[in-house]
């Protein structure tokens, strides 16, 4: 039985067409599809936005304003606000509040509006901010900001985000701003209240980022383990190869070997064992690559993926062994299924851009009983519950589901094989 | 003492013991009997040719030996043991060489040879002299790094063979081994085949080829429709049929009157003139050319060169088959 796992093992390793189709093809197909989401992943990264910043009379007259675009520039320290507060701890909590958020201006300072117009028409900025007489900051965009706050530029994907953010952001000061000069105007005796600017302060905290899942979504994450699942089924390969090879009534190759002194169950059981180390080894690649070549993320959990890929791939073994096992069609037919039925099954899988994905959802949510007993969506689950799930229960329950489904292919495949006989030489 | 004597005793009386019995054999697929009761003896040592037109049943009975089907009544023993999937010991001492070639492209000659051996013989070291032999049995040291893609097709049937000889069986099932190979690589194939045989192996030999199997085998076993037709050394089988030898005459002046008294001979089964030679083909008798010539010296004719061709296993074979087309 060694020698039979051993002899698989390399004639495995030295088949070029399941070499191409179990490695060279996930990751060409990973670095296609690194370079075109990639660009769809920073869509939704917010970034800087250049903006020149008018620093004239209004602007030295208005603290408040400046502190503000200070911290949206990066610049702002919790420090200003801890004096005022006089509280150390509120201090140091608030720090690490104010260190988490994103820097949304990259500000450049201009004298004048003139200045400022300057900055914008040489493209150093993308419009620029300033203080009216009452205090109010006000953005101006240039054109092209503009477009991207429509969401019409063709190459400013992000730019309607920042805008978006910024613009919002600004609007709250405003408000609270003028809030806080009625509220004066009518009550001057509440600004020397600590609670009343503390309430102020607080507003700052209205909005707070909670995350709903393991690690941060990745918008992409879902198309790379689709192609995992895709990869995973092509593995079928191996096990239709070693039950052709070991039946009499599939191949010559069978004949020889069923005339020699080691029972079919081991012959058949060294070249499943075989074909899955294989399958394993060829989709860890896979995994390895998608993950630190394409920076997919896994949530920190690599060595449940490894895991996963144990349990996939022996799940593609068994149904190459089902397969494999179906008497009266030829070995090139079964070698044409390790094909088509990756490419079918992955369409529900959401593997086909988003109209896949939104194929697939839909499939989850109308029909979950498809979606149960599509192998290509139960191997993408596996690496989206990993990701996405605290718990481990999610990704135990669909290793579950893989191990039934690889019981029923694999007894399919032991009744059929039992009943064969050889017929024809 | 005694117990030598029972030891000499049992090994008697297995190399008495035929390495195949086979018995009242029937196999049937649905309604088709494909073996009709078929009896086969093969004894120990020698080459032993099984003959049949395509559909004969000659393949369902190797089958069946070798425990590749199952049959629906009769017996069947090798080496005077029944033969069941799971006879591993008996399987040990058996090799078979398969009509298509039956090895891993992935994998070397030597790789082939080293994993089919080792089916038989597990321990490496018990196995690399018997490589060794089997790649120099065939002829294959200069290509033992070559895969079976770079091979040419006599070579890839020698390898073939390689695979099927390397755990030195007892008893080797050669199924049509020369099919498609130059008259080279037969000639190497045929000599190997005895090589083996010298060396104690029992081999059956299928093949469509009459002269080889008239060349190398003892005795031959001629089945059709799954029943046993006739079996004998190929003289002892020449002689089971009624045809005679092949008489060719050459002459420029056979007359029709001639040929009308040459085809009213007796043992005359059939005779035509070309213009140029004259070609009769005889019922088995001891006199034919004689009273041939008798005729053709009667009637005046040149008589040029002349042979006399005796019956071929060929003849048998169709005359005991029929010529009727097979699939």
């Amino acid at each position: 039985m060694w020698s039979t796992f051993v002899m698989t093992l390399k004639a495995n390793l030295r088949n070029r067409q399941a070499l191409f189709w179990l490695i060279v093809f996930p990751l060409a197909l990973a670095t296609l599809f690194n370079g075109m989401l990639g660009d769809l992943a920073k869509g939704y990264e917010v970034r800087a936005l250049p903006l020149a910043v008018v620093e004239d009379a209004n602007w030295d007259q208005a603290p408040g304003a400046q502190a503000f675009i200070g911290a949206m520039s990066g610049q702002a320290t919790a420090s200003g606000q801890a004096a005022e507060s006089g509280n150390a701890a509120e201090s140091e909590q608030d720090a690490t509040e104010y260190a988490t958020v994103e820097r949304l201006v990259d500000a450049t300072p201009a004298e004048s509006i003139d200045g400022a117009r300057a900055a914008l028409a040489d493209g150093s900025a993308k419009g620029y901010l300033r203080v009216d007489g009452d205090g109010r900051i006000a953005l101006a965009l240039s054109p092209s900001a503009a477009e991207a706050m429509g969401g019409i530029s063709p190459t400013d994907t992000n730019g309607a985000v920042a805008v978006a953010v910024l613009n919002s952001m600004i609007g709250l000061y405003n408000r609270t701003d003028a809030t806080v000069r009625d509220l004066l105007a009518a009550h001057p005796e509440a600004a020397s209240s600590q609670a009343f600017w503390s309430s102020v302060g607080n507003t700052a905290g209205a909005a707070r980022e909670v995350s709903l899942t393991n690690v941060k979504p990745d918008m992409t994450a879902r198309y790379f383990y689709a192609l995992l699942g895709m990869a995973c089924l092509m593995a079928m390969g191996y096990a239709i190869s070693a039950v052709t090879y070991a039946q009499a009534n599939l191949s010559p190759l069978g004949i020889r070997r069923t005339v020699a002194p080691l029972g079919r169950g081991r012959q058949l059981l060294a070249g499943f064992l075989a074909g899955w180390l294989c399958s394993g080894v060829s989709l860890t690649i896979a995994l390895a690559y998608i993950r630190y070549v394409c920076d997919v993320p896994l949530g920190g959990r690599e060595p449940a993926a490894v895991a996963a890929v144990a349990v996939a791939s022996f799940m593609a073994c068994a149904l190459g062994t089902m397969i494999g096992a179906i008497p009266r069609l030829r070995h090139s037919v079964k070698v044409g299924l390790t094909s088509a039925i990756p490419c079918a099954l992955s369409l529900f899988s959401g593997l086909y851009g988003q109209f896949a994905m939104d194929l697939s959802d839909w499939i989850a949510r109308h029909a979950p009983v498809l979606a149960l007993i599509n192998p290509a969506q139960q191997v993408t689950n596996l690496f989206y519950d990993i990701l996405y799930y605290d718990s481990y229960r999610p990704f135990i329950g669909t290793c579950g589901v893989l191990l039934a489904m690889s019981a029923v292919f694999l007894a399919a495949g032991a009744a059929m094989l039992k009943e064969q006989r050889y017929e024809h030489l | 003492m005694a117990n030598s004597n029972t030891v000499l005793g049992t090994r008697a009386q297995e190399a008495a013991t035929p390495a195949i019995s086979v018995s009242k054999l029937v196999k049937r697929y649905g309604d088709m009997v494909a073996l009709d009761h078929f009896d086969l003896e093969v004894r120990r040592g020698e080459i032993f040719g099984l003959l049949g037109p395509n559909g004969s049943g000659k393949t369902t009975a190797i089958n069946c030996i070798l425990a590749l089907l199952t049959y629906d009544s009769g017996t069947i023993r090798v080496f005077g043991e029944p033969m069941t999937p799971a006879s591993y010991a008996l399987k040990r001492r058996i090799g078979l060489v398969p009509q298509n070639v039956a090895v891993l492209n992935e994998l070397t000659v030597e790789e082939n040879i080293d994993y089919f051996c080792s089916l038989y013989v597990p321990r490496k070291a018990d196995r690399t002299p018997l490589v060794e032999e089997a790649i120099e049995f065939a002829g294959l040291g200069d290509f033992r790094r070559f895969r079976p893609g770079k091979l040419s097709g006599g070579l890839l049937r020698r390898l073939n063979i390689a695979c099927g000889i390397a755990h030195r069986p007892d008893l080797v099932f050669f199924d049509e081994p020369t099919v498609a190979v130059d008259p080279q690589s037969r000639n190497a194939i045929l000599e190997g085949i005895r090589r083996l045989n010298e060396a104690g192996a029992t081999v059956v030999y299928t093949s469509h080829y009459m002269e080889e199997v008239e060349e190398i085998c003892d005795r031959i076993l001629i089945m059709d429709h799954g029943r046993h037709l006739a079996l004998g050394t190929a003289d002892e089988l020449k002689t089971m049929i009624d045809a005679g030898e092949r008489i060719t005459v050459e002459s420029p002046d056979v007359a029709d009157e001639t040929l009308a008294a040459v085809r009213a001979l007796g043992f005359v089964v059939e005779a035509s003139y070309d213009g140029r030679e004259l070609d009769v083909r005889c019922r088995r008798g001891e006199h034919n050319l004689v009273d041939l010539l008798g005729v053709l010296r009667a009637a005046g004719v040149n008589i040029g060169h002349l042979t006399s061709r005796p019956p071929t296993l060929n003849d048998v074979f169709l005359e005991l088959t029929g010529k009727a087309l097979r699939d």
